[in-house]
């Protein structure tokens, strides 16, 4: 279940777990294992008596269709040089502070932006101060955008030739992770007034992240985040994680996100 | 929810295939799901039942079978069951690991009928 959107549905899933404790207590869950060692979960049985059932072999990816979308949006943007960034994390760890200031002070490359948020239009506003075309895309009960939409957007948007564009998904460090748009890289940030161990509980969004921006070391004096053990952890989950450091506020750290966005749209 | 998209594509490439093979109803849709999928399978049941209402595959089973996490050390080849993205390579200790097998999201076979 994704605890960090709170898109909540019923707590079915809930484990109880105490301190010191090897072993999960699952809330429910038909899960066993057989005899032979396979372990499987299924839904109760309903009993209808079929006498011609046959069972057709399907084999197909249940996120085909997705990445199939996310890679003809990536051929799009190949083929125009835009330069494509996922941003991804929990709610308030400053994407839209970081595009905000990253777009007032990139001014010699194009630059658009794709806004996800379940409800509101306020990230949008902010980011169209700035003078950037933006598209927000309000997701409703959605936890997480996906290639569609992205496609969708960006055809709304008329992207440039030689150009970045920014996606900010939905704040939500789980369901974001399972789903490809077609981007270049995927940066996950992660503020210092988070815990130090969030790569370890949100394991797959760093694992599949390219990117991690480590935002608001202007609070560093104030909080207890180590800088050094966050990094070691993500490390460990993925080992070809870069990192940044930064404020999107002040301002500290931000040339070399700079420097790397430039490096990364003249190839 | 992610659990609800995921759940809405299964009994959706479901649907259509049983209809391509002519059957009017499914029984049992079979999935493989990896360990380290980043789908809660309980959730997925869940979303499962409710998504399948009003189509042909409503009252049916869902059968997931679970994928263990297989990993390669990168320093030294060895191979090992892993059940986290936190794979320490048990014979070098390294943490430079690299994902064989874990991540599948599968839909395998449904069962259909007359
Ligand atoms: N002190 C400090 N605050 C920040 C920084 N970046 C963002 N914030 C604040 O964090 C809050 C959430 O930022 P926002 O950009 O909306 O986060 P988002 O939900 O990830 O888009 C706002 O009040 C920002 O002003 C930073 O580098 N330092
Ligand atoms: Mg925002
Ligand atoms: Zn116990
Ligand atoms: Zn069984
Ligand atoms: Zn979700
Ligand atoms: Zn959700
Ligand atoms: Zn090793």
């Amino acid at each position: 279940m994704c605890d960090s959107c709170g898109c909540g549905l019923p707590g079915e899933t809930v484990t109880f777990r105490k301190h010191g404790e090897e072993h999960q207590h699952h809330g429910a869950g038909a899960t066993h294992t057989h005899a032979d060692g396979t372990t499987h979960t299924h839904t109760h049985d309903h009993d209808h008596n079929h006498g011609h059932d046959r069972t057709l072999a399907i084999e197909q990816d249940i996120l085909g269709e997705n990445s199939l979308l996310a890679q003809r949006n990536r051929g799009y943007f190949e083929a125009k040089n835009v330069f494509t960034i996922n941003l991804v994390s929990s709610p308030g760890s400053g994407k839209t502070t970081l595009l905000e200031k990253t777009l007032t002070d990139i001014n010699d490359i194009a630059c658009a932006v794709i806004e996800g948020d379940q409800q509101t239009m306020n990230d949008a506003d902010r980011v169209a101060a700035t003078g950037v075309p933006v598209l927000q895309i309000n997701t409703g009960n959605g936890c997480h955008l996906d290639a569609e939409m992205i496609h969708t957007a960006y055809t709304e948007l008329k992207l440039k030739n030689d150009s970045l564009l920014f996606i900010e998904n939905v704040g939500n460090l789980v369901c974001p992770a399972l789903f490809d748009l077609g981007e270049n890289k995927r940066v996950v940030v992660i503020s210092v007034t988070e815990g130090d161990d969030k790569p370890i509980k949100y394991p797959s969004m760093f694992d599949t992240a390219d990117i991690c921006v480590i935002n608001k070391i202007d609070l560093l004096p104030y909080v207890q985040f180590d800088v050094a053990k966050c990094k070691e952890y993500a490390l460990q989950v993925n080992h070809h994680l870069e990192f940044f450091e930064l404020s999107a506020t002040t301002g500290e750290g931000l040339e070399a996100w700079y420097s790397w966005l430039h490096a990364s749209i003249k190839k | 929810m992610h659990e609800m998209s995921i759940a809405m594509s299964i009994v959706d490439i479901a649907c259509k295939e049983a209809q391509k093979d002519g059957a009017k109803s499914i029984s049992v849709i079979e999935l493989d799901v990896g360990k380290l999928a980043g789908v809660m399978v309980d959730s997925l049941m869940f979303c499962y039942e409710s998504v399948c209402k009003g189509t042909p595959a409503e009252n049916s089973k869902l059968l997931v079978n679970e994928v263990t996490g297989m990993g390669e050390c990168l320093k030294c080849h060895f191979e090992f069951e892993i059940d986290s993205f936190m794979a320490l390579c048990p014979q070098c200790e390294s943490y430079e690991v690299k994902i064989k097998q874990g991540r599948e999201l599968k839909l395998k076979a449904v069962t259909v009928n007359e």
